[in-house]
């Protein structure tokens, strides 16, 4: 591990653990009680998935105009710790909403409906890029997965407000919507926090995928084996031997 | 502009004509389709009221879910020499892109055209007044679905978890035509303008549209 | 020595990689209007893939050359496919339209008049099983149809891939009368084939793929030759 990474990883664990301290410092909710510190996990653990799905279709349009293998890496890295975030996101989602709402599963949440729809889109992505071999293929073949994916979330979202709008479902229980001061600074601080997560998380990520080209570099440049040579004369004089 | 539509046109008519000759669609898909229709209330409960409330929910759930097999058939996929036949005749990706989209819209409709009466006949749902506001979104979701279809066929080509990657990658896409879809039946129950939905079916279709023309010929790259 | 625009293909230590393994090395070749070129090598050795470069499909990775005045690796030689012909493995027409169907299609994709469908099915000798499927064909009628497919807009550069496997007498009379109409054009012939016995009559030059390298021959067997299988390779 570098220096560097070093810090970014010791760096991290300090304001995971200074998040920990003010989540528990925050004050409980009027209504919500002590439950309202999952959404100090929550909260941040969303917001990082639309940030690593946003970065990642940057870097899919950024590979599309300049076939950089480091934007397909980018791409592949912050999806994968995306994907991570986003289940975190539904997971907490759901614990919170089980006491609170009295439901695992909001139907008037259209940010929990996009969420679940992205999770699995990039479950797919993520798929895709395990089922190519050729580097080329796979990185074209995301790149374009990564564009129309993220750009079907604002249509997944309003979609889903229009329904919600229009056809109201049953009253359900809100948090105060006048936040307390130390709880919007907890929440501030773990959604920095997590977002240094985000940024060390996709780092290790590449530092894996650079390791891996390295890797094939250093084979590329000693003897290469070619396609012809794992192709030998038949001889059929060992089964006469045999 | 006129070669681009000739090829379109040539392409998709070339897959309706093959499709006709397997019957894929017609033999398969269509009842398939029929028996999950059946098999639902087994599940769900037979209570004619419950089955009147949710029948026309659940037919624009089989369209969404079972119309993938129709964009995913075995005869629009092409093996790598047809490929590569079209590709040494120039063909344009974004006409080629069309072309099976248009012949997979055309199938998608006959598959809702041909569940219609089997919805109507084991679900009852209430009838709305306007129904051809109904029978526009249908063809915009037939439209949606063939497009998001040819997409993820082009992804997924000549990979061999194709016909479950492929399906993966466009059911959760496809969530805004089924909000679309079903609301705008909803609407028209409520006695609301359905202009939102219909709105929101013709945005899909259009960003879509936009997507295939974009990443035609990307896809098509060496 | 021929003048340089009388060069249909040149390429120059083009290599051709996947993922990791070198298919192709360091080719170099060029091939001039009128001439019936061959290429052979061991199973696995890269002609198919040395034709696909040819036919643009495949970009390599290293190397220069042009196609057809296109510089390779461009990008700028799909522009060049129309006047590119190529006979696969396996036919490129799709099974469940008939002979006729499968050839109007080719003609009116590339902005052929449809008559010259049914000349050219007469011209190879189908004309009685157009309306046949091409599922319902037999290899060697397949093989026939895809021929005709080339024949329907008569390209400059015909790039045929094993193009006597699987069939008769006729048919591969077929073949060679086809490379003959194309060279006689001023256009150019490449022949991939394992079977030099079959390709040394037509071809003006073989060249034998050998590590992923070209090397021209005279068509004489040499050590390699004699170490690897002529006929019936898989």
């Amino acid at each position: 591990m570098t220096r560097f990474e070093k810090s970014g990883l010791w760096g991290a664990l300090a304001l995971l653990t200074a998040g920990a301290v003010v989540a528990v410092w925050s004050p409980p909710d009027a209504i919500q009680g002590d439950y309202v510190r999952i959404m100090f996990v929550h909260v941040p653990s969303a917001w990082l998935a639309f940030l690593a799905f946003g970065v990642a279709m940057a870097a899919s349009i950024t590979w599309l105009v300049k076939r950089s293998p480091t934007a397909d890496a980018v791409a592949a890295s912050s999806v994968s710790v995306g994907v991570f975030f986003t289940a975190l996101a539904l997971l907490t989602g759901m614990i919170w909403g089980r006491p609170v709402w009295g439901t695992f599963w909001d139907w008037g949440d259209a940010r929990m409906m996009t969420t679940a729809v992205m999770f699995f889109v990039y479950l797919g992505y993520l798929a895709l890029r395990r089922a190519i071999d050729d580097p080329l293929q796979r990185a074209r073949r995301s790149a374009v997965l990564g564009v129309v994916a993220f750009a079907q979330v604002p249509i997944v979202h309003f979609s889903v407000v229009w329904w919600r709008t229009l056809h109201q479902g049953p009253t359900i229980v809100r948090p105060d919507p006048t936040i307390d001061g130390r709880m919007l600074a907890a929440l501030l601080v773990n959604l920095f926090t997590f977002t240094v997560i985000y940024v060390v998380l996709v780092l290790f990520r590449l530092r894996l995928s650079s390791a891996e080209e390295s890797l094939r570099a250093r084979m590329l440049s000693a003897e290469n084996p070619l396609a012809g040579s794992a192709v030998a004369s038949p001889d059929l004089e060992v089964l006469r031997n045999a | 502009m006129n070669r681009f539509w000739l090829q379109a046109a040539e392409v998709a008519r070339k897959d309706l004509l093959i499709e006709g000759r397997a019957g894929e669609v017609l033999h398969i898909t269509i009842p398939f389709g029929a028996v999950a229709l059946l098999l639902l209330p087994l599940a769900v409960g037979t209570d004619l009221t419950l089955l009147e409330n949710i029948g026309a929910g659940l037919y624009w759930v089989i369209v969404l879910l079972f119309g993938m097999l129709v964009a995913f058939r075995q005869t629009a996929d092409e093996g790598p020499a047809q490929r590569d036949m079209l590709a040494m005749m120039m063909v344009d990706p974004v006409a080629r892109f069309a072309g099976k989209a248009g012949a997979t819209a055309a199938l998608l409709a006959l598959f809702e055209a041909a569940l219609l009466p089997v919805v109507v006949v084991l679900y009852d749902p209430v009838p709305v007044g306007g129904w051809g506001w109904v029978v526009v979104a249908g063809l915009l979701v037939a439209v949606g679905m063939a497009m998001i279809g040819t997409l993820a066929a082009s992804v997924t080509a000549g990979l061999r978890t194709r016909n479950t990657l492929a399906p993966l990658l466009v059911a959760p896409l496809s969530l805004p035509l089924l909000v679309g879809a079903t609301q705008v039946y909803n609407s028209l129950l409520g006695g609301d303008s359905p202009f939102v939905f219909l709105t929101l079916l013709v945005a899909v279709d259009l960003g879509l549209a936009i997507v295939g023309v974009l990443t035609a010929p990307i896809m098509e790259e060496t | 020595m021929l003048a340089v625009n009388s060069r249909i293909v040149e390429l120059q230590g083009v290599g051709v990689r996947f993922g990791t393994v070198d298919v192709l090395k360091n080719v170099s070749l060029d091939i001039c209007r009128g001439e019936i070129v061959g290429v052979t090598g061991a199973n696995g050795s890269g002609k198919t893939t040395l034709l696909r470069v040819l036919a643009t499909l495949i970009r390599p990775h290293s190397g220069q050359g042009q196609i057809l005045g296109k510089p390779i690796g461009s990008g700028e030689t799909a522009a060049v496919r129309g006047r590119i012909g190529l006979l696969g493995h396996t036919a490129a027409l799709y099974p469940e339209l008939t002979l006729a169907e499968n050839l109007r299609f080719a003609s009116r994709m590339t902005g052929v008049d449809e008559a010259r469908a049914d000349l050219v099915l007469a011209a190879v000798g189908l004309q009685g099983a157009s309306d046949r499927r091409l599922d319902q064909c037999s290899n060697g009628m397949q093989r026939r149809a895809d021929i005709a497919r080339l024949l329907v807009s008569m390209p400059e550069l015909l790039l045929l891939d094993e193009p006597h496997a699987g069939l008769d007498r006729a048919a591969a009379d077929l073949v060679e009368a086809a490379a003959r109409e194309v060279a006689g054009r001023n256009g150019a012939v490449v022949i991939v084939s394992h079977d030099t016995h079959l390709m040394q009559p037509l071809v003006d030059r073989m060249w034998r793929i050998d590590e992923g390298e070209l090397h021209q021959t005279n068509g004489a067997m040499g050590e390699s030759d004699k170490r690897t299988p002529q006929k019936g390779a898989t």
